[in-house]
């Protein structure tokens, strides 16, 4: 390792050279590795590197043979003559005064700078002394440096930390203090904030190992196990849709309970890799580590009709090949799928040996359609399942049925409103005939006909139909129009309702209805434009397709009036607010039939309503008791919590508490690697082309790593992956692990430890985390405490102006880290310090908040079987759980995680940018999600801390910082003002209040609420409160 | 990495508000929205022949035999098979690989020659017919992709590969915004009468793969909040807004003192800019201003928001604005089956709109800096898909040729590039590649396509890919 040494040398004489700017280099000693092959590879490698195809002139200076080489035309002369710049050809061609001659040449991207040139000539000045790459020779452990100040060090990583500090003669930072480093750990270590009393216990506790124990206690803590897997479903392309055009839905969230369960046991690395890659194969595996594997089943499927199979399937494997290569070998193997590397050893055979591994799943070319996981699958029940939570969440649904025979508080005032409802009933009705002027429907040739009365008539159904109806509206129509009203009558020739077969034989169901109304024709709805829905009746219905399950867009339910042959029915519509009828002269209604089968009306007609439905939602029972009629106090109760908006609360947490417990005790599909009995046999591909085999190859790794005895498969390619003397994985891992905790890695390019990625800035730190990492069998949670314990980590991350010019990326380390909160981490820290959270571990994806219309406007919708082609947003705790939890969909991904830099997940991403934009204050500002986690947080302020200390305590909650006087005067003197202000028109304050679907407190003054809401959200958008310092 | 460069890079990132760009164009407020404008890599290379661009995206593919590119002897061949050395081994979709039997198709509709060159246009397009003097058509377009996905993300990625970044994000990063209070590249979508829903499409189109995410394009939708969560909660008055700002802004400059770190500085301009969009956005959206004979021109729907014609005028808003790069997605053009039906509605959409664009451009003396392109990600097969005549027919996905029309901008008006064979199947003279088009419309702006590059994962992007790409010189005016 005599040449490490060499290397830190060298490190420090760029880091002199970049104090001070581009100095010339003086006459220390140049490195191959440091200094030369940067330059080599940037500039040279294009056409003089590992390439054949695209090598020019057969120069190879990607080898030491190339380097030294005598030239091709000439052999007295060579390439290098070590010591020699003057006879050494390279150097003569990069000098050269003839711009034909000089290298490289005029139409490269770049020329070379005078530094570089300077550089190359000094290196072979200098001996030309060729190294191999740094990354492919295995680690071992280094001693540890000598340093100036022996009480600084807290353990090995401060040693190497503070000897090149040493060496620049700088000194490292001071420890943060204890609020800071309370908060730093918990946002690193759970990705969520501290409470006040928690932090400020931590500033009393003056114990010796205080810092430890927290340390400690974090590392044990559930949320733990969800940070890491956050990062962990950005490498492993997490998603719950399967991505490319039509982007159904999938399930694969026993996958992400997986690795929460993995996380959170601490399993070793190296069996986290495993089983990951290869848990199917091990020896009696067992559901969960097939369950595992799920890891390369993350890629995107599709089952787009025309895409050809084989085609689908080589895109398939390179995905695998692609994500394993990044994640775990730091090389882009993926350039090599159509050539050989341009400027790592990584042949095109190379690739396809790569390829091989993988390509022995029992898959389908187009798979996936209809919400049903792509084969291979298995059903489990979820590694996060206890005993524990199957008795609490069944005690919650217990107390909550009981609660739901008990009388309600709103009961009366529920009573009184239907009543009244009833007693409008049907007043002033009048129907309007609108008459249909076209009809259109996707993806069929069968549309519907307009006929002169208005009527449109389907005479040959579609399977899957949307019917986008324009009608016009008449010109006398006066007045407000409440709603719309379909009537579907029976066909003459068929006398039947509709086209269907099988349990609704001649009808049909309406799955969703959708309305636009405007002064000009549109043929089709405008979702961000559609007219709101606030109830919907029927002249009758089937008992398992009631009226109001159109609500809901999705096709899995619909209304259907039943087998009601020669006589019509009708579907009323009213609206969530009535339109003036001058401003409308069309509406275009989109009628969604089918639930997947033909079952579409045969004629239907349409009304614009003025006055009150003449429908009811409610049995001739019901609407009796309601009226007094009979006396059925039951009756009466049953549906007010069945039905009551006031009652949506508790039938959500049921409907919640339900869903988890068959989450807790049932099993669940998911996707798995298994091995096809006749293996796919694998072929070189010409330019990666499927259709193009050229010689076969069995499964293999490149020559230059390591050797792998028996490359027989997966299982055993991984565990040659976690082979402690390997020199790639456990470099990229333990340098991923330090990017979690310091925002940029030892070495900055995280995904390429190759050529032309970055040199590690502290290269022996690098191999000791490495060695230690390995000889502690690869033990996360002791590997992530030594980072955490070390003195480094625990610096202030105050940066003076001496180090913002000197070293302004933090290189050096002489300062803690401090980078923007990951978007996910924004959001759940609001969630968190507002009370909102909801704890639960793993499960399935949640729908939080999100604008209307994202998913349709792109998506498939009303024309595929796929599901998750509309948004529906749950209710209840799914709004409030953490974001790892959120659904994810790869071709309209949750905005506001988007705009906070989340990538896709379509492909494997091992880093985020941090962006700082105009977006992201608009998120804060106005997304209701924020609006109502100050609202909560508000009245948690009001409910449980004492008048004088909530200023005080509601800056601690948000930033974990004691403000300082001005801070307080500033926040004090915003409530004072937005008091009087929402006292002035208190129907703002109520209509800020009522931003979210959690209930408003009614314990409190709605302005005194608001103007705290307001001081609330001024914390959440401070820099601080989303920066990790 | 060499991180002598690497430092470079970050000192320009990080002291950008002190330094002078790199770029054309005004500097200031608008670099935070778009860093990439400060850090162009290499800004514009030469004297740009345009400024800004609007891509008309017809997304599905529309029917180049129906529309454009029209040989008068198809309607002989109609019926006729299409021979098997025209086809040459070609490899098809799974929708009409297993047809027995590949007849030609003639146009349904009466085509005319239009303008001093004589070009041939479908009755479909008549308000195109009308501006042949003012547009180049490029029939000779080609693409390897032949379904939706792959097709329309390397028109628009560079890359049949997932994760490059599209076209307008390159030009963010490339060249910045024009505007202070509007991002750089906006994109605007709208559904098909013909096909509805049409093809999907994706946040990767307007994605900004590698590059910094500020460079994606912003959705400006219709409705209420044009811009995703544009609009203040309900009962927030803008002055209780602005004092929440001012708030904001003290606690952040304090800490900005006191930790030393740049970018509390840049989030407090990326607040002002955010209080400034909340008003240039519903300025931009109000149509208000816009006289009868504006909405005369663009056509009835231009009333209606949302619509690819309100749309096309929102784009002129836009590009008067300084925008860089407006991008409209119009769907539906997927026309497999019932052509017949389809294709005059999603023409009807579109045609109007489109042509009063360039007319509007050109006399409000913005054509010559504003480059228009009208296209989609492949064409259609001169052979039915279904059976011939059959109201359900169609035509399927067609790569080996398409057209593709562009207008202003420096692009060469009244002119016809590239030839196809009898069947509009085989490009016969002058190929353009995709490729050649991204470098073509790079060049427009400045840019050698070479030359604007980016270091991710050891290689050196660029829009063009690995491939070699050519400006087009032939259309250059």
């Amino acid at each position: 390792m005599i040449w490490y040494r060499a290397l830190g040398v060298r490190c420090l004489l760029l880091l002199c050279l970049l104090a001070v700017g581009c100095a010339r280099p003086d006459n220390r000693l140049v490195d191959y590795n440091y200094d030369v092959r940067p330059i080599l590879a940037d500039h040279c490698f294009a056409c003089h590197g590992p390439d054949p195809e695209s090598r020019e002139a057969e120069l190879s200076l990607h080898t030491q043979e190339g380097l030294y080489a005598p030239l091709r035309d000439d052999s007295a002369r060579h390439i290098i003559v070590p010591g020699n710049p003057g006879a050494s050809e390279l150097v003569r061609r990069i000098t050269h005064s003839d711009p034909q001659e000089r290298m490289p040449p005029l139409e490269a991207p770049h020329a070379l700078s005078q530094f570089e040139i300077e550089t190359l000539t000094r290196w072979v000045d200098q001996g030309a002394q060729w190294k191999p790459h740094w990354s492919h020779i295995a680690p071992q452990l280094p001693g540890l440096p000598d340093v100036s100040r022996k009480s600084w060090p807290r353990n090995g990583i401060d040693h190497f930390v503070l000897a090149r500090l040493d060496e620049e003669r700088l000194n490292p930072s001071p420890e943060a203090s204890r609020r800071t480093l309370i908060r730093r750990l918990y946002l690193d270590l759970t990705g969520l904030p501290p409470t006040v009393d928690e932090v400020r216990a931590f500033e009393k506790d003056k114990r010796e190992d205080a810092y430890e124990r927290l340390v400690d206690r974090l590392l044990e803590s559930p949320h733990y196990g969800e940070r890491m897997a956050q990062h962990w479903l950005d490498l492993a392309r997490y998603a719950d849709t399967n991505g490319y055009s039509i982007d159904g839905g999938r399930h694969m969230w026993l996958w992400r309970d997986w690795v929460i369960q993995a996380f959170n046991a601490n399993m070793p690395f190296d069996e986290f890799v495993i089983e990951q890659m290869a848990g199917d194969l091990l020896p009696d595996a067992t559901d969960t580590q097939r369950i595992a594997t799920g890891f390369h089943r993350n890629h995107m499927i599709t089952h787009e009709g025309g895409t050809i199979p084989e085609e689908n399937l080589v895109n398939y494997v390179a995905d695998r090949v692609k994500t394993s290569s990044e994640i775990f070998l730091g090389l882009t193997f993926a350039c090599a799928q159509c050539h050989d590397h341009k400027y790592d050893p990584i042949t095109q055979r190379d690739y396809y040996r790569f390829f091989a591994f993988f390509n022995s799943v029992p898959e389908r070319g187009l798979d996936g359609d209809g919400g049903v996981n792509a084969v291979p699958t298995l059903e489990a029940v979820t590694p996060l399942s206890t005993q524990e939570e199957i008795a609490q969440v069944r005690s919650q649904l217990d107390s909550l049925r009981m609660l739901q025979q008990s009388p309600h508080p709103a009961e009366a005032v529920w009573q009184e409103r239907e009543r009244t409802q009833l007693e409008t009933r049907g007043k002033n009705l009048q129907l309007h005939p609108l008459q249909s002027v076209k009809v259109t429907t996707p993806n069929s040739g069968f549309t519907g006909n307009t006929l002169p009365d208005g009527a449109v008539e389907i005479d040959q159904p579609a399977w899957l139909a949307a019917y986008n109806v324009l009608y016009s509206v008449p010109n006398d129509l006066s007045g407000t129009v409440s709603g719309l009203r379909l009537v579907f009558y029976p066909d003459s020739h068929s006398g039947e309702l509709g086209h269907g077969s099988g349990p609704l034989q001649g009808s049909f169901a309406v799955t969703s209805v959708h309305i636009q109304a405007g002064m000009q024709p549109a043929d089709q709805v405008d979702y961000h434009n559609a007219i709101g829905m606030e109830r919907v009746t029927a002249s009758r219905y089937h008992a398992d397709y009631p009226p109001e399950s159109i609500l809901d867009d999705r096709r899995h339910a619909g209304w259907s009036p039943g087998i009601q042959r020669a006589r019509p029915s009708h579907l009323t519509i009213t609206f969530a607010s009535p339109i003036d009828a001058s401003e409308v002269s069309y509406l275009t209604v989109m009628v969604n039939f089918g639930m997947g089968q033909s079952l579409v009306a045969r004629r239907w007609k349409a009304f614009a309503l003025t006055g009150h439905d003449d429908g009811s939602t409610y049995s001739m029972d019901v609407e009796r008791a309601l009226t007094g009629e009979s006396i059925d106090e039951q009756l009466l109760r049953d549906t007010f919590y069945q039905r009551a908006s006031e009652a949506a609360p508790i039938r959500q947490a049921i409907a919640n508490l339900e869903e988890r417990l068959t989450v807790l005790t049932q099993a669940h599909p998911t996707m798995v690697m298994a091995t096809a009995d006749s293996t796919r046999p694998t072929h070189i591909l010409y330019r990666g082309q499927y259709d193009q085999p050229l010689t076969p190859v069995s499964p293999g790794v490149p020559n230059w790593l390591p050797e792998l005895p028996e490359a027989t498969g997966r299982l055993e390619l991984a565990r040659w992956l976690m082979d402690p003397t390997h020199p790639l994985t456990g470099r990229v891992t333990v340098n991923r692990f330090w990017q979690l905790l310091f925002g940029r890695g030892l070495v900055s390019t995280p995904a390429d430890f190759g050529a032309r990625g970055a040199l590690p800035s502290h290269p022996e730190l690098l191999d000791w985390l490495t060695v230690e990492f390995a000889e502690n069998g690869f033990d996360t949670k002791a590997l992530l405490k030594t980072i955490v314990m070390s003195a480094t980590y625990r610096q202030s991350s105050h940066t003076s102006d001496d180090l913002k010019l000197r070293d302004p990326e933090n290189r050096l380390l002489a300062r803690g880290p401090r980078f923007r909160l990951q978007a996910e981490f924004i959001r759940d820290q609001a969630l968190a310090v507002s009370g909102l959270l909801v704890k639960r571990l793993g499960g399935p994806s949640v729908n939080p908040y999100q604008p209307p219309g994202l998913w349709k406007e792109v998506s498939h919708y009303g024309s595929t079987p796929a599901t998750a082609q509309t948004f529906v947003q749950d209710s209840g705790e799914k709004l409030y759980r953490r974001s790892l939890y959120t659904y994810w969909k790869r071709t309209a991904p949750p905005p506001g995680m988007m705009i906070f830099d989340s990538p896709t997940r379509e492909v494997c991403t091992v880093t985020r940018e941090l962006t700082n934009t105009p977006l992201q204050a608009l998120v804060l500002l106005n997304d209701p999600q924020y609006v109502e986690a100050s609202r909560a947080f508000a009245s948690l302020l009001l409910n449980e801390v004492p008048e004088s200390e909530r200023i005080l305590f509601a800056y601690e909650a948000i930033t974990g910082r004691v403000p300082d006087r001005e801070d307080v005067e500033r926040l004090q003197t915003r409530l004072t003002e937005e008091m009087r202000e929402f006292a002035e028109d208190p129907r703002r304050a109520e209509a800020l209040l009522n931003v979210g679907a959690s209930p408003v407190s009614a314990d409190h003054d709605q302005v005194e609420q608001a103007a705290w809401l307001i001081v609330a959200n001024v914390l959440f958008n401070l820099s601080e409160t989303i920066t990790r310092s | 990495m060499n991180p002598l460069c690497d430092y470079e890079r970050t000192i320009t990132r990080r002291t950008f508000l002190g330094q002078s760009a790199r770029g054309i164009g005004r500097m200031g407020l608008a670099s935070l929205l778009f860093p990439g404008f400060m850090r162009a890599p290499s800004g514009p290379h030469f004297a740009p022949k345009a400024r800004r661009i609007i891509y008309l995206f017809q997304s599905g593919g529309p029917s180049h035999v129906d529309l454009f590119d029209y040989k008068p002897m198809q309607r002989q061949l109609h019926a006729t098979e299409l021979p098997d050395s025209v086809r040459g081994g070609q490899r098809l979709t799974g929708m009409t690989a297993r047809q027995a039997s590949f007849p030609v198709v003639a146009p349904h509709w009466p085509m005319r020659q239009c303008g001093v060159h004589k070009t041939w246009i479908s009755d479909l397009l008549p308000h195109t017919q009308s501006i042949a003097d003012e547009i180049c058509i490029v029939k000779s377009m080609m693409t390897e992709a032949i379904n939706h996905d792959p097709a329309i993300t390397f028109i628009n990625t560079g890359s049949q590969q997932i994760g490059h970044a599209s076209l307008g994000a390159w030009l963010s990063y490339g060249l910045g915004s024009e505007n202070e209070n509007l991002p750089a590249y906006v994109v605007l979508l709208s559904q098909g009468s013909g096909k509805n829903p049409g093809q999907p499409i994706f946040a990767r189109l307007w994605g900004s793969g590698y590059l910094p995410s500020s460079h994606q394009g912003v959705l400006l939708r219709p409705g209420v909040n044009p811009v995703l969560y544009l609009k203040d909660p309900p009962g927030i008055t803008r002055d209780q807004r602005r004092r929440m700002l001012n708030d904001v802004a003290a606690m952040n400059r304090k800490e900005a003192e006191q930790v030393g770190d740049p970018e509390i500085l840049a989030r407090i301009e990326a607040y002002e800019m955010a209080y400034r969009m909340q008003s240039a956005v519903p300025d931009l959206t109000d149509f208000s201003d816009e006289p009868d004979e504006v909405f005369d021109l663009y056509g009835p729907q231009s009333r209606r928001p949302g619509s690819y014609a309100a749309n096309c005028l929102l784009a002129r808003r836009l590009v008067e604005r300084g925008v860089r790069f407006v991008q409209l997605f119009h769907r539906g053009w997927d026309q497999h089956i019932a052509l017949f039906q389809q294709l005059p509605a999603q023409c009807l959409d579109v045609d109007q709109a489109s042509a009063a664009l360039v007319k509007d451009l050109k006399r409000r003396g913005l054509l010559e800096e504003t480059l228009v392109v009208w296209g989609g990600e492949f064409g259609r097969t001169v052979y039915s898909q279904g059976e011939l005549g059959h109201p359900s027919s169609g035509r399927d996905h067609h790569g080996r040729c398409f057209t593709l029309w562009m207008a202003g901008g420096g692009i060469r008006p009244g002119f016809e590039y590239g030839k196809t064979d009898e069947f509009s199947y085989n490009i016969v003279e002058n190929p353009v590649h995709i490729r050649d088009l991204n470098a073509t419309l790079l060049h427009q702006l400045g840019i050698d396509h070479n030359r604007l590059t980016v270091k991710f994962r050891g290689l050196d992007h660029k829009l063009t890919g690995v491939e070699e790409a050519h400006v087009v010189r032939g259309i250059l005016a």
